[in-house]
């Protein structure tokens, strides 16, 4: 039986996630066709209701929709009643009038996407609550990482940066270790809470432990509210990818990842960029196979 | 009113219930004991196999009138409470307006005269709970406020909490805490620890309590005031309370609520709302070293920190969703299944823990199933069971994980004074 | 249940495509699109016969399902795979090759999902078996059998790669 939504990783066990990841494989080949698109979604509406500003997560979703040619409706949250105090729950009731069959939603509040889903038989897909999860960053991030390990058995992954705040982390974190990978977190002890992972606060200690993958996080600041760490630039020294660091890490060939957007001169130095290993794009272009796979896999409830 | 309650089990503080028949006559407690003749013209309820007890005492009560009449009213919140076998409250001042003047004191107690049991309350520390201003303690004293609180929160300011506790000293009237550090409390939705990790949610440590629990009781044994420490959630915060009574003297107690004793933060699952309280609830152990410092008297009384809200608010996500389940309608029926038939503690610390202690504490006369004494009682059934449905349960408001649940046990007969307030 | 097609029928209908196919070559150059399951295995077969004939032959797989009219219907969506098609469809010839023809909802949505490849020259279309019961104006250029069949009987091909063994059954 098909998923009606995609909220979060917890609830994915390996026999799910690897069929997704394979159903992305041919959605990436498309993109080398001249024609691009296919009519898979055709007369079908994505309502894409994002709480939070997003430019990168939000234009995935819609090329991803756009692929499939569903009509894509961007809920203009800022504009909208819902500064004027309409609750969520109001909001989701008179957008049901649109007959959406996907709503995509990303919101401040984790549980927001699940708890929207309980009232709306459309498919929610969670394009990031709170600190909670990211499922489909996840999804992309375990797909870049099978395409340049294939084997993804003990292969070792380490998240760096701000842990705590980090709704990737989590998500990225899960996904990997259901697929077999070794998962490793790394980050100032402010920003690195206990969880099931293993914790290193010092990089050369993270470092020696022998990752395949340095899976850098940006630095949120805009979710802090009191500092974690002192400034941009120590926080640089001591825990991002500096120049140094990255010869290194170029020395033993370790491959680089990123969420974005990226923050220069915090958790990484420009020339991540164009270190041969570092993966950013390859990310970017793989969100939207995974996302067409996600919104192909799910079945909306019909009303 | 001529009612012979026959055969049943008599429980009180001290001791294991011990069969006996109760024969109440206008209001009146006229005898206790194995009668050899029924008494003439009394109705028998036949009481076999039941447990006949002192109603209850709730001291921490939200009833939300005036202000919030959507969640509860006065009117609901003591059927609730009959309902569940508590036949008298005490309620919290964070109403709206908050409880902090002759004026407001004098309208909840005349809304709490039309009610079925005595309605008691609290009154505020400082105005508006605010924590910047004393609120007119002598006045509230006067108007017939039992108890100083601003719960909700905590007095921030300690120089000021310090200075109405040496102002109030005069007034015989006692304060109560609720212990949090605001900033270590942050967004206060659930404990900081695995689960607020899993669920992407800042999370209230324990520390913020337990830091507070201390400046407080600090400031107290400092002014020699009586200090009761309301609702506590971690095992180190009773163990501080605890240290304080018996290493320092201090005179201060603790309280401690039916679902600080059950729920753990893992209960919380999928963003489940209706275990969303303020304090939070903490771990299973924190669960069994609370349940063992009930045994061990650290725990004065039990109170249910009821807290109705409404369907709709408590629908929103985890964050937004208001702190707060309600407790009337299932505390006795849940620590009877929870504790009570597993055989954890007795009869005799339910009465002395909620009906006896709570009463001695607000300088009310102790309800007691002994003859002469006016009718104050509840026969429970520990054969029968409940189910916590919405149309059961007589709080406006269902926001308990009890809903739609059924526990073993069903409080059948609530009798006070000269009236029958609940038979089933 | 009935067995239709046994296995030297099969190769007989096979080679009675490759044969039809072969009279019809131009220049020498066949361009080969078998449709996913089982058509792309019949392509294979024809595609090996006529190169044994000295054919040029360009070959690709062709998977339609996110062009199909009927998820609607579907409890769940089906299992993708990859279309392979490495030569460029502009200006082609492209033959596209399934084993059965019914409706012809399939071959619609195969002639969508060519053109979104790009612009072949011209697109025929060979099957194994024709069983009738068309429900849009498609007619195949190349037919191994033709098969008697009522409205909902249901043609079961199975291929030795695919499935095992060669049979085509009648239930």
């Amino acid at each position: 039986m098909a998923r009606k939504d995609f909220l979060d990783i917890e609830s994915l066990d390996s026999e799910e996630i690897i069929p997704l990841l394979d159903q992305a494989v041919p959605f990436k080949d498309l993109f080398t066709r001249s024609v691009k698109k296919v009519p898979a979604l055709k007369g079908k509406t994505v309502l894409m209701l994002f709480y939070e500003p997003s430019t990168r997560t939000l234009s995935s979703f819609e090329v991803a929709a756009k692929r499939l040619s569903a009509d894509v409706i961007i809920f203009d949250v800022p504009h909208s009643s819902v500064t004027k105090g309409e609750s969520v729950r109001d909001t989701i009731d008179t957008l049901q009038a649109m007959r959406a069959d996907y709503i995509v939603v990303r919101h401040r509040l984790s549980g927001q996407p699940a708890a929207i889903a309980r009232q709306t038989g459309a498919s929610v897909i969670n394009a990031g609550d709170g600190a909670h999860a990211h499922p489909t960053q996840a999804l992309l991030d375990a797909f870049t990482f099978r395409e340049v390990f294939p084997e993804m058995e003990r292969k070792k992954v380490l998240i760096m940066g701000d842990i705590l705040h980090s709704r990737v982390a989590r998500s990225t974190s899960l996904i990997l270790k259901k697929l077999g990978v070794e998962v490793a977190f790394c980050g100032p002890g402010s920003l690195l809470p206990q969880t099931q992972f293993r914790r290193f606060t010092n990089y050369e200690e993270a470092m020696a432990w022998g990752p395949d993958v340095v899976y850098l996080l940006r630095v949120q600041k805009e979710r802090q509210d009191a500092p974690f760490f002192p400034s941009d630039r120590e926080y640089h020294q001591v825990y991002g990818l500096t120049d140094e660091r990255l010869a290194r890490i170029a020395g033993e060939g370790i491959y680089v990842m990123h969420p974005g957007p990226i923050n220069r001169g915090v958790e990484l130095c420009d020339a991540v960029l164009d270190y041969e290993r570092c993966l950013i794009s390859q990310q970017v272009e793989n969100g939207i196979a995974t996302r067409m796979a996600v919104l192909f896999g799910l079945k909306p409830t019909k009303s | 009113m001529n009612l012979f309650l026959k055969g049943g089990e008599v429980a009180s503080e001290e001791g294991a219930p011990e069969s006996a028949d109760v024969w109440i006559e206008d209001g009146i407690i006229k005898a206790v004991g194995h009668l050899a003749v029924e008494p003439e013209g009394a109705r028998v309820i036949d009481c076999t196999g039941k447990v006949i007890m002192p109603g209850m005492f709730d001291a921490h009560v939200h009833f939300r009138e005036p202000g919030q009449e959507a969640k509860e009213t006065i009117k609901d919140g003591t059927e609730a409470a009959i309902n569940g076998g508590i036949t008298g409250v005490v309620m919290m001042p964070n109403t709206s307006p908050a409880i902090d003047s002759p004026t407001v004191v004098n309208r909840v107690l005349e809304q709490g005269r039309k009610c079925r049991i005595p309605v008691y309350t609290s009154g505020c520390i400082t105005v508006g709970r605010e924590g910047h201003e004393m609120a007119p303690i002598a006045g509230l004293k006067e108007a017939g406020v039992l108890m100083l609180t601003d719960d909700g929160d905590a007095v921030p300011n300690a120089a000021l909490l310090r200075r109405a506790m040496e102002y109030a000293s005069d007034f015989e009237m006692f304060f109560a805490s609720h212990c949090e550090d605001p900033q270590l409390a942050g967004l206060r939705a659930l404990n900081e620890g695995e689960v607020s990790y899993r669920l992407g949610i800042q999370g209230t440590p324990a520390l913020a309590e337990e830091i507070c629990m201390d400046r407080d009781i600090r400031i107290a044994h400092a002014t020699s005031t009586y200090l009761h420490i309301q609702h506590v959630s971690s095992a180190l915060g009773m163990e501080t309370i605890r240290w304080w009574r018996d290493e320092r003297g201090a005179k201060v107690s603790g309280e401690v609520s039916p679902h600080h004793l059950m729920f753990a933060d893992e209960d919380i699952g999928d963003y489940d709302t209706h275990y969303k309280m303020n304090p939070p609830l903490r771990t299973r152990e924190d669960n069994a070293k609370l349940l063992q410092g009930l045994k061990d008297g650290v725990f004065r009384i039990i109170a249910t920190d009821h807290a109705p809200h409404t369907e709709f608010e408590k629908s929103q996500a985890f964050v937004d969703a208001p702190n707060g389940i309600t407790g009337l309608d299932t505390a006795v029926v849940s620590l009877f299944d929870r504790f009570i038939s597993q055989g954890e503690f007795g009869w005799d610390l339910l009465v002395k823990r909620y009906s006896a202690e709570p009463r001695r504490m607000m300088n009310l006369e102790v309800a007691e199933v002994v003859e002469g004494k006016t009718a104050d009682l509840i026969v429970f059934d520990p054969q029968g069971e409940t189910t916590f449905t919405k149309e059961f349960m007589k709080s406006k408001s269902s926001n308990t994980p009890f809903l739609n649940q059924t526990l073993k046990g069903s409080v059948d007969l609530v009798i006070l004074k000269d009236e029958l307030l609940l038979e089933r | 249940m009935s067995l239709a097609l046994d296995e030297s029928e099969i190769t007989e209908a096979v080679t009675s495509l490759a044969d039809q196919i072969f009279k019809k070559t131009h220049e020498g150059q066949v361009d080969l699109v078998g449709i996913r399951s089982r058509g792309d295995e019949v392509a294979e077969r024809v595609r090996d016969l006529l190169s044994e004939k000295g054919v040029s032959v360009n070959f690709g797989v062709l998977d339609i399902s996110l062009y199909r009219d009927d998820y609607e219907h579907l409890v769940q969506n089906p299992k993708l795979k990859s279309s392979a098609i490495d030569f460029p469809i502009d200006d082609a010839r492209v033959i596209l090759v399934d084993d059965v023809i019914f409706t012809g909802r399939t071959v619609r949505s195969a002639l969508d999902a060519i053109f979104d490849y790009g612009r072949p020259t011209s697109v025929e279309l060979a099957v194994l078996i024709d069983r009738g019961h068309r429900e849009l104006p498609v007619q195949p250029t190349y037919v191994g059998k033709f098969l008697e069949t009522k409205r909902l009987d249901q043609v079961v091909v199975r291929l030795k790669n695919t499935d095992g063994e060669d049979a085509v059954e009648l239930t």
